[in-house]
């Protein structure tokens, strides 16, 4: 093998590729070239580093330093200082939001340092397109421990012991599930994975799958050893086309190293593995709806019992798991189920991966013990809130989820406290929301996700969640009436009881979790016609606070109605007649000037109303 | 946005003329009003119509022979009838003379926007059917069409993975591709047509030449992507789920994309955009197409050297 005297590892997830990864990658090949170090030091394209806001990252091996924002303009420099010169290049480390000094390593910075990788243990550290690197990172020991040296009941006995449960969603004990599926006699069974990562603001599955596919096939030869499966396959979303790709070539490469196919490893284990393309529906991630679309139909749930461990696919015994549940199995064969309990909580063990989004300063893939509070994650791997402003909820689950309030960020990430607080954990995906939000138009854009996706099979989701929709489109658009409220959470209990599957049982989640924690908001829409976030645009009246306005026309140049009149240097007015209430005088103005009255308010704002402005600073962070 | 459609309403009775004018126009429809067939066909010489509305009994020039009139003279304005008294007869004549639809008198406010709208449609439709190309395709995606379903067929689940790989070639998924694969594979043209219908991937409408995919995820709904997709909308003048008339581009909106790190995101073909804004939205696609755009982006950009000024 040849050897490099450094590693430039450059994250080649869809994020960073849509950064820029590839003319980065042109521009540091024919700099390296030039400077004749091309020999020297070798350029890998990995998975998804996780970062992906600062992208496109890279991060240098063995020194371990992290670089962000790469631009083709910096490559040169960046070349001389660090690898003919040798000193680490400043300009394009992490730096601290405050104090603006850089910090090198990647194990200091605060978005790595609180995480622990075990499904992520290979991020940016492998090719993914080669079986070698993963197999160097000691990849494949397990399936090979499982197949040579482990009995059914072994494999089953660990994983269960292990406490792991599933990661899609509901949390269902993985080893359970092995088990119920092993324990049924029928010459065909099936192993599947679930790819199809639907919820809106999560996208781990597809990192894993884009970064780490061997990893995921590992877990799916151990599983079907364990119920006996000798097919399989993976439902991965059309949408993901990167991650279909690396999977199909990850396949391929096993199937050619023996470790997929007839025979593995001489063991007399056979198991074939295929990829099923999703065609775009969100119900097919619940199991029985994915089966029936592998079978080629409409991906419509069916009631259960029968579960699917006596009859799934083509009515044969099938497990399906969820990618990052696979991804978690190797670790646990090789380390066993005590090294494995030894982070999180007596009921919800080891590590989870979040996907972090929305208004916080870090955005990306987190894995985090379970049992750490939410807080930890926003705020020290997250980095607070965007451009200093004030946290006001965090979206837990998608549209199957709630909203969690800041009274509740200290609940500690497990599955039980989450759904106590009626959001869930979900598949991961965590969209926080600051003051820039408004609550009842959140759960507006969730059920217009799930009125959509509802597959129209029972009557209480196809049409409860249209009426929900409809209600809350009313409230947003000031035909709330009093009442609404009850009748919102009324008809939300009745669709989660009388619904089949996941879709109906959650799809009330996100309105009655905005009305349980912020029911003032959906009064204040409903009564005083008054969304204080300044986004329903029938709700609001924008006026110029003339005390703090310092007549610097940045909003009347910014408005696109002309609806702002003013000279320099004096307040300026805003012609109701002409606002749009399109707020981008409100988001404008640097000196905080513009209010948020309720509709229809017709004097001055001097003399107003407690308003909910901005408290953060503006000039904080990205500007 | 299209101009507001141009309505006509002929009633004897200026209460009629009246209602429907305060009805109609608070739906943004222009609406004026003739009281007899004769002042009815005079209008119609001088303006353009979309649609009339007509009574049928009427002193003078009764509304069967106004809309004999039309059809020989004007046969591209929609026409639908309100009466009083629908007997059996009279409504079968006026539908053998091609009107669209019939209001009974008296009528609900919402009972008559509904028809017009629908009428309005059907006007529509009736040009845009015309327009449309036929479809026919050449014999070479016809036979590549044939080696998938062979490849596939005996397979089991084969449906979905055909459908894909059809709508690769094929672009979209017209009824007669359907029926194609129907008949190829075996399964009934209903189950064909249940599963197109049901995963949002595939589509029965032909798409444009670049795809725009925007994201309609959690992520990109906080950070503002319904700001860039108005935009969007406006500059293209279509909605999601349609077609640029030069058939350039279609604009789609598809549940999260996975790419929230950079929300907001858009997909151009298998291009990926993200932090996306009002502004960058609309330079992304001047680069596909740099004419179509050239109104609004210059003006954006004005107002950016503005703002930057000050």
């Amino acid at each position: 093998m040849e050897k490099f005297r450094a590693n430039l590892m450059l994250c080649a997830g869809t994020g960073c590729v849509a950064s820029g990864t590839m003319k980065v990658k042109k521009a540091l090949q024919e700099e390296l070239r030039k400077r004749d170090l091309d020999e020297e030091i070798k350029i890998v394209l990995t998975g998804c580093n996780g970062y992906c806001a600062e992208g496109p990252v890279m991060a240098v091996y063995p020194d371990e330093v992290f670089y962000q924002k790469l631009t083709v303009e910096d490559i040169p420099k960046l070349v001389e200082e660090h690898f003919l010169k040798g000193r680490p290049y400043q300009k394009l480390m992490f730096k601290e939001p405050e104090k603006k000094t850089a910090i090198p390593m990647m194990k200091d910075i605060p978005f790595f340092k609180h995480q622990v990788l075990r499904v992520l243990r290979n991020k940016g550290l492998i090719d993914p397109e080669k079986i070698e690197e993963y197999i160097a990172r000691d990849g494949y020991q397990a399936a090979a421990k499982a197949l040579t040296q482990m009995t059914v009941e072994e494999i089953i006995k660990v994983v269960k012991d292990s406490g792991l449960r599933g990661r899609g969603g509901a949390g269902f004990p993985t080893g359970l599930k092995w088990e119920f599926a092993s324990k049924v006699k029928s010459d065909v069974k099936f192993m599947l994975c679930n790819g199809d990562e639907g919820d809106p603001g999560a996208f781990m599955d597809r990192s894993v799958m884009e970064a780490d596919p061997h990893s995921v096939i590992e877990g799916m030869i151990i599983g079907a050893k364990a119920i006996g499966a000798h097919h399989g396959y993976i439902y991965v979303r059309a949408e993901y086309p990167l991650a279909v790709k690396r999977l199909q070539i990850a396949i391929d490469q096993a199937t050619e190293a023996g470790l997929l196919g007839k025979n593995i490893l001489d063991t007399g284990f056979d198991f074939e593995l295929e990829i099923y393309q999703g065609a775009g529906a969100f119900v097919c991630g619940e199991e029985t709806a994915l089966m029936r679309s592998i079978e080629g139909k409409r991906g419509m749930p069916r009631p259960r019992p029968p579960f699917p461990a006596h009859k799934g696919l083509w009515d044969k015994p099938s497990v399906l798991n969820n990618v990052e549940t696979l991804a978690q199995i190797a670790p646990i064969i090789i380390n066993g189920s005590e090294w494995y309990r030894s982070l999180g909580t007596e009921k919800s063990t080891g590590t989870k991966v979040f996907a972090l989004t929305g208004a916080v300063n870090n955005v990306g893939l987190v894995e985090v013990p379970m049992g750490i509070p939410l807080r930890t994650i926003i705020y020290d791997i997250g980095g607070g809130i965007r451009k200093g402003r004030k946290y006001k909820s965090v979206q837990l689950g998608g549209p199957s989820g709630g909203c969690i309030p800041e009274s509740l960020l200290d609940t500690p990430v497990t599955y039980e406290d989450i759904v106590a607080t009626g959001a869930i954990v979900g598949s991961g995906g965590m969209v926080v929301m600051d003051d820039n939000t408004c609550m009842v138009g959140t759960a507006k854009f969730f059920l217009e996700f799930t009125a959509d996706e509802s597959c129209g099979k029972c009557t209480p989701c196809r049409v409860g969640t249209k009426i929900l929709l409809d209600i809350l489109t009313d409230i947003t658009e000031g035909r709330g009436k009093e009442g609404d409220i009850e009748t919102l959470q009324d008809l939300g209990r009745d669709i989660i009881t009388t619904s089949l599957c996941g879709l109906g049982q959650t799809a009330p989640n996100p309105v009655l979790t905005t009305i349980k924690y912020f029911r003032e908001e959906y009064e204040s829409h409903i009564k005083d016609k008054w969304c204080k976030a300044g986004v329903c645009r029938n709700l609001v009246t924008f006026w110029i606070d003339e005390k703090l306005c310092k007549g610097c026309g940045a909003c009347l140049r910014a408005c696109p109605s002309k609806a702002i009149v003013g000279e320099k240097k004096k307040p300026h007015k805003i012609i109701q007649e002409l606002c749009v209430h399109c707020r981008t005088c409100y988001e404008t103005c640097k000196f905080k000037s513009i209010r948020i009255l309720p509709a229809g308010y017709e004097s001055g704002p001097s003399e107003l109303v407690e308003v909910t402005a901005t408290e953060g600073e503006t000039t904080k962070g990205e500007a | 946005m299209a101009e507001a459609a141009k309505i006509l309403v002929v009633d004897d009775e200026i209460i009629v003329i009246k209602s429907a004018e305060r009805v109609l126009s608070a739906e943004g429809y222009h609406v004026e009003g003739a009281l007899s067939g004769r002042e009815a066909i005079l209008k119609m010489e001088q303006n353009n119509y979309n649609l009339v509305l007509t009574d049928l009994k009427m002193p003078e020039v009764d509304g069967i022979t106004l809309i004999r009139w039309m059809k020989k003279s004007k046969p591209d304005i929609g026409i639908v009838i309100i009466t009083g008294y629908p007997s059996q007869d009279t409504i079968k004549e006026a539908l053998e003379l091609g009107i669209i639809d019939y209001v009974p008198k008296p009528f609900t406010p919402a009972a008559l926007v509904d028809v017009t709208q629908r009428a309005l449609e059907w006007v529509k439709g009736k040009v845009y059917v015309e327009e449309k190309p036929k479809e026919e395709f050449p014999p070479s995606m016809l036979n590549e069409l044939d080696r998938i379903i062979k490849e596939y067929k005996n397979k089991p689940g084969c449906l979905i993975p055909v459908l894909q790989r059809a709508q690769e070639i094929v672009g979209y998924l017209p009824p007669i591709v359907q029926k194609r694969i129907s008949k190829g594979l075996n399964i009934p043209t209903a189950e064909v047509h249940s599963v197109v219908s049901f995963y949002s991937f595939f589509t029965m409408k032909p798409r444009g030449d670049h795809n725009i995919r925007v994201c309609l995820g959690t992520a990109c709904y906080v950070k503002g992507i319904e700001g860039v997709l108005s935009k969007i909308r406006e500059a293209l003048k279509i909605d999601i789920g349609e077609t640029t008339e030069n058939r350039k581009f279609s604009l789609e909106g598809v549940r999260c994309l996975g790419a929230c790190g950079l929300a907001p995101v858009m997909v151009i073909d298998q291009e990926t955009y993200g932090a996306m804004t009002q502004k960058k939205a609309l330079d992304v696609i001047s680069q596909y197409e740099p004419t179509i755009l050239k109104s609004t982006a210059s003006e954006e950009i004005e107002e950016e050297i503005a703002e930057k000024e000050g």
